[in-house]
């Protein structure tokens, strides 16, 4: 994935000043900042949410304004906020997700198990969604995020509303889906998180890139990320 | 498979499986008999009730016996006028050569009472003069020297029965689309928004023309389900109730051309409402605010079936038929009252509400695409 100088206004807030970086199949790619900072703007932009004011994504070939259909095709997104069907069960929910995701009938069921089994949803596969836990939920939204095995995996501040052992789980998911020679970005403010899992790392603060890098490399010679981080931000 | 109809299936077991618009269609179908039952309970009471007539003075001979026969009911009192303010249903003063009444206009036991008292004075003092004129050798048939023969040119019954069809179907109709939607679209736009799905969905490479049009084709069909149950128990409690009046001894039914008709303008009005409810939901941030913004429109629509009821006979030119929703409710009285249809006026009924919901359409479509539908949450 390429994104090139990403220029995005919301209203009369600049969010984007020109945003550049790569991210390659096979890592997990962290996109840190602190709140503000333009990272779910920039997640929006490269799965054809927004379209960018200037700058361009280029996802597997595909142009995100060219293509927008396909690029959603190549990509599956976990979000902080968890939105389920409530009235669906957990089942139905990643069934719905796959169709529209143009799993062919014929693998649907197969595709389906498939995640049900790989996320040990199976114990709460046909409850209604809305009996489920916040845990469950972000299981079902992660199910429905992969059920058609996309090549581009973006999690955008996946555990913040998670507990200790449900965060754990989907950073087990986020390096297995590295394993799988998946290309994972990671969004996230928690520079603990970003340090433990992150290969490269991309630093925004106000819109711009302030440091991109092998995650040692950023850090440098400090203790910890997060005191590099503070450091780039400006915060003494 | 099509995005729409993956979208349109799943919306219609959600909405199965939703109490508010399974409420809203159960309601929707008990409504209309329940309130059909009430009007001919209290009608058919108003017409049996005994009247209660406060007099001083001497009644008449005979008269008695007829205002008892007429439920009636003399009662001596010693100030009529004092007496029709509460304890009675009016007062009667009979004098020598006049009879004094007194009744209360704001009380309809008055008012009926009065009429009731009216009628049967004119049958006794027609009966008085038929009686005298006989008792001197006089045919008293000269009282009436001309004979009027009514010849209605459709049954009385069936034009009684078409009245209040014509405003009370395109009432329950027009109301009962909007409102059995009401609930689903709401939810699968603003609710959406609110249970964080909707990036989600947007998130799928099904293009978002198709993920809405599956949504106008769920919510048109709950739409229309809910009126079809309305009318099919208004039908059912209609078939069970007689109605006060000279309908009273038939049972109310449409008319052929009326049915097609009811059909195709539900069909049009059904699609345009499913599209203005959406657009108007895809605006608001909650479910809450959506009702906001969607409470007018049942006030906007209600109004032009209100104009059948005030205005019976209102035959405008045909550039009222352009009016959305006016239109409808003209033509389907049309087929009800004549149980005929003007093409020109069907033809121009159609192409406005098809516009109307060619136009919703584009809106909701245009609403449905903006960077805004996210940004706004």
């Amino acid at each position: 994935m390429t994104v090139e100088r990403l220029e995005k206004t919301l209203g009369k807030n600049r969010v984007l000043r020109g945003i550049s970086f790569q991210a390659a199949a096979g890592e997990i790619f962290g996109l840190l900042g602190p709140n503000g900072a333009g990272k779910t703007t920039t997640l929006r932009i490269i799965c054809t949410l927004l379209a960018p004011d200037k700058g361009t994504v280029d996802v597997l070939g595909f142009d995100t304004r060219k293509a927008p259909e396909e690029v959603r095709r190549l990509i599956g997104v976990v979000t902080a906020d968890i939105g389920v069907y409530p009235r669906l069960s957990a089942r139905e929910n990643i069934a719905y997700f796959a169709q529209l995701s143009r799993v062919p009938d014929r693998d649907l069921r197969r595709r389906v198990e498939g995640v049900i089994e790989r996320l040990d949803i199976e114990s709460f596969a046909d409850q209604r969604a809305e009996s489920l836990s916040s845990g469950q939920k972000q299981k079902v939204a992660i199910a429905r995020a992969i059920v058609h095995d996309p090549q581009v995996l973006m999690f955008d501040e996946p555990t913040s509303n998670l507990d200790v052992l449900a965060s754990r789980e989907v950073r087990e998911f986020m390096v297995e889906s590295k394993a799988r020679g998946k290309c994972v970005i990671f969004s996230t403010h928690v520079m603990h998180d970003a340090e433990r899992l992150c290969d490269r790392i991309t630093i925004l603060h106000e819109g711009q890139v302030v440091a991109s890098g092998a995650t040692a490399e950023v850090r440098g010679g400090r203790r910890e990320l997060e005191d590099a981080f503070l450091d780039l931000v400006g915060v003494k | 498979m099509d995005a729409a109809w993956i979208v349109y299936r799943k919306e219609i077991i959600e909405i199965l499986r939703d109490r508010r618009t399974l409420m809203a269609i159960g309601l929707a179908a008990l409504a209309t008999p329940i309130v059909l039952s009430v009007i001919s309970q209290i009608s058919t009471r108003t017409a049996t009730q005994t009247y209660t007539v406060g007099y001083t003075g001497d009644v008449p001979t005979g008269l008695d016996e007829l205002m008892v026969a007429t439920n009636l009911k003399l009662v001596a009192v010693t100030d009529p006028a004092a007496a029709a303010k509460q304890q009675v249903d009016i007062g009667v003063a009979f004098g020598a050569a006049e009879v004094d009444e007194y009744y209360d206009p704001s009380r309809q036991s008055a008012q009926i009472a009065a009429t009731r008292l009216e009628t049967v004075l004119g049958q006794y003092g027609a009966a008085q003069a038929a009686a005298a004129l006989q008792s001197r050798g006089i045919d008293p048939g000269i009282l009436s020297p001309v004979h009027l023969v009514a010849h209605p040119l459709s049954s009385p019954v069936k034009a009684s029965s078409n009245a209040f069809l014509s405003f009370f179907l395109p009432y329950i109709l027009i109301t009962m689309i909007l409102t059995g939607g009401f609930s689903a679209a709401l939810d699968s736009t603003a609710g959406e928004r609110e249970r964080k799905t909707l990036e989600s969905l947007l998130l799928t490479p099904a293009p978002r023309s198709r993920v809405l049009l599956g949504k106008i084709a769920a919510v048109t069909t709950i739409s229309l389900v809910a009126a079809v149950a309305a009318i099919g128990s208004m039908f059912v409690a209609l078939s069970q109730i007689s109605l006060p009046g000279p309908s009273s001894s038939a049972h109310i039914t449409l008319n052929p051309v009326a049915v097609p008709v009811m059909v195709w303008v539900a069909l049009l009005i059904g699609v345009s409402f499913s599209s203005v409810t959406l657009a108007l939901g895809t605006l608001a941030k909650t479910f809450r605010q959506g009702q906001a913004y969607v409470t007018p429109l049942y006030f906007i629509t209600i109004f032009p079936a209100s104009i059948i009821l005030f205005i019976p006979d209102f035959n405008p030119g045909l550039a009222i038929y352009l009016v959305p929703i006016l239109n409808a409710v003209l033509v389907l009285r049309d087929a009800i009252v004549h149980n005929a249809v003007e093409w020109s006026t069907l033809a121009v009924t159609s192409v406005s509400l098809l516009a109307t919901g060619a136009i919703s359409w584009f809106a909701a479509l245009r609403l449905f695409t903006r960077e805004g539908l996210l940004t706004r949450s």
